[in-house]
């Protein structure tokens, strides 16, 4: 067991010595993400941005049926450009791949900006050539262990999106559905169709860099705020490959917390009725 | 800024500044029996645990105007060097203007007119400037009280920058507990942390010690050219491609976040930046253009320890 007070006192001491020479490092990992990483034999090198912003054309929101295909490839265009900016930042600090990556997508009615931040790895004391095209993943440090643990390797992101039209009905079929309790078989084959999409196009940007798969897939979905009647679908995730020894059986122990919430009461419960209540 | 960072990095006449720049109610706090602290309770108690016996509530504010008017270079056209500007008011906090950051944007159609206008991407040494000044002294003015009390430390750091009463108003306003380490002598300036509690015991316990918050801001101003202009509002245009990247305002924010790292780096010496935060905003600038800024913060922190690499962590399956 550390002794804390210790451990305080010989580091605050430490401040009056000279520093060693070198450079350090920046990132926005926790302290346990950090020495997670450690544990696995990886270090953070550099905080690492990119970003991208691709025009969509004025009054692709305007009514309409079916995708609406520029505001999906100005999706596309933006993820990946933000993508490679953040892989090229990452080769420039001698990172061998990006972790924690935080992914933050905003379409506006005339372009779609997009913001990666997360910070860039390598193996311990490794300072020598990086990889060819280093990692991208959005996974936390605790998760980028545990896959590694378990034999896999992160590749890159993985993203798609497709944007639609909601569907409308003729005035006839409206009137004949008044009143009904019944399925609008229009929207739900048209937002269907989008889901698919967007995660097709997910699954093939996967298959593109090498990719088996994808894990730990967000899916947003929505009506754009400034065009109510269009509808957006977005997928990204981390693409992985199983690493050449194979699936490593993590054979996690069962554990049975201690620490169940208190159960919360109401303080009055304990008086009772009230006299006067009925 | 290779040492140990604070008050007494400050050249005299800016420490002094400082000093006399402390209310003197701060004093008759100070020298009160009783203490103060932000920190929440599982906080106060982690920071009791390991040695940290809290002081004040110690906090040093910073009004500043902010003009455009008052820019000392850096101006879109004919700019001057920025490189080796020094950083405001002889603050700790070195400002992101040292690249002297501009490119210009043509109009790719070789027409001049209102409609097809040069435009350019150009960091504004001033705005820097003033926010590191503002910060610097507030932060500074912290340290002041803090000493003040006789702290060893200064932990869980808060700044907020705020508009007061008009636009052009802007006040720093940086807030933290002092504590004193118990057995411990005084170290040549307090140090200081955005950390506490269980947070700031893990960092101990991996073998860092903070030495400084550190934070930079960076400033870059976008005149649009016509073919950005285009692409912003969706509209036609020659050369126009739909869902392409719109590069002009890519570069811009690309930069402002290099800036911003370069500057903080610059402040680190050898040491390691922990719990890095960029925020970033955009806003129209007092002379029509797109302003964007980003801040940098985060943790300075010194390894006094050899790593000492965990046990690999065993997965575990919670049953409830």
């Amino acid at each position: 067991m550390t002794d804390l007070r210790a451990e305080v006192r010989r580091g605050v001491s430490a401040l009056g010595q000279v520093p060693a020479q070198g450079r350090g490092s920046t990132s926005d990992l926790s302290i346990d993400e950090a020495l997670l990483l450690h544990s696995v034999g990886w270090e953070p090198v550099e905080l690492v941005t990119g970003v991208s912003m691709a025009s969509v054309p004025w009054g692709v929101w305007s009514w309409g049926q079916g995708e609406i295909a520029a505001a999906s490839a100005a999706h596309a265009t933006a993820m990946r450009g933000a993508s490679e900016r953040l892989t090229e930042e990452c080769d420039r600090a001698g990172g061998h791949g990006v972790v924690g990556v935080r992914v933050a997508v905003n379409v506006y009615p005339n372009h779609v900006d997009v913001e990666l931040v997360g910070s860039a790895v390598r193996p311990v004391g490794r300072r020598g050539q990086p990889p060819a095209r280093p990692f991208v993943s959005d996974l936390s440090g605790r998760d980028f262990c545990l896959l590694l643990r378990a034999g896999w390797e992160p590749l890159g992101l993985a993203f798609g999106a497709s944007f639609v039209y909601a569907p409308r009905r003729s005035a006839r079929t409206t009137l004949g559905q008044a009143g009904q309790n019944v399925e609008l078989t229009n929207f739900t084959e048209a937002m269907y169709q989008a889901r698919e999409l967007a995660m097709e196009r997910m699954q093939q940007a996967a298959l593109d860099i090498g990719a088996g798969g994808v894990v730990d897939v967000v899916m947003r979905q929505g009506p754009m705020t400034f065009a109510t009647h269009a509808i957006g679908f977005t997928a990204w995730g981390t693409a992985v490959r199983c690493g050449p020894e194979g699936h490593r059986h993590l054979d996690p122990e069962m554990v049975v917390p201690l620490d169940d919430a208190v159960v919360a009461f109401a303080a009055e419960s304990l008086r009772g009725r009230p006299a006067n209540a009925e | 800024m290779g040492g140990h960072p604070g008050a007494t990095d400050l050249p005299e006449a800016a420490a002094g500044q400082a000093a006399r720049n402390v209310p003197e109610a701060v004093g008759r706090r100070l020298s009160s029996s009783a203490w103060s602290s932000g920190l929440s309770v599982p906080d106060f108690a982690a920071c009791v645990s390991m040695g940290l016996r809290p002081l004040a509530l110690v906090q040093g504010f910073c009004a500043m105007q902010w003009s455009a008017y008052a820019m000392g270079g850096g101006s879109p056209w004919g700019a001057r060097p920025t490189a080796g500007a020094p950083a405001g008011a002889g603050t700790p906090f070195t400002s992101a203007g040292s690249g002297g950051y501009s490119e210009s944007w043509p109009c790719p159609h070789g027409i001049f007119s209102a409609e097809h206008r040069w435009g350019g991407n150009y960091q504004q040494p001033w705005a820097e400037h003033a926010w590191s000044q503002g910060f610097g002294s507030a932060y500074v003015r912290m340290v002041e009280e803090a000493q003040q009390a006789g702290a060893q430390g200064i932990i869980d750091v808060v700044d907020t920058a705020q508009h007061l009463t008009e636009q052009s108003v802007i006040e720093f306003h940086v807030t933290g507990t002092a504590v004193a380490v118990e057995d411990s002598p005084p170290p040549p300036a307090p140090w200081s942390t955005y950390l506490a509690g269980q947070r700031l015991a893990k960092l101990f316990e991996a073998g860092f010690v903070p030495v400084s918050v550190a934070a930079a801001m960076s400033s870059v101003m976008m005149w649009p050219n016509c073919q950005t202009e285009y692409l912003l509002h969706g509209t036609g245009g020659w050369g126009y491609s739909y869902g392409g990247e719109i590069e002009q305002v890519i570069n811009a924010d690309t930069a402002v976040r290099r800036l911003a790292r370069a500057a903080v780096r610059s402040q680190l010496g050898s040491d390691t930046l922990h719990g890095a935060r960029f925020a970033v905003t955009r806003h129209t600038g007092n002379m029509g253009g797109h302003v964007v800024e980003c801040t940098l913060r985060g943790t300075r922190v010194r390894r006094f320890k050899d790593f000492d690499p965990l046990a690999a962590p065993r997965p575990t399956v919670r049953l409830s």
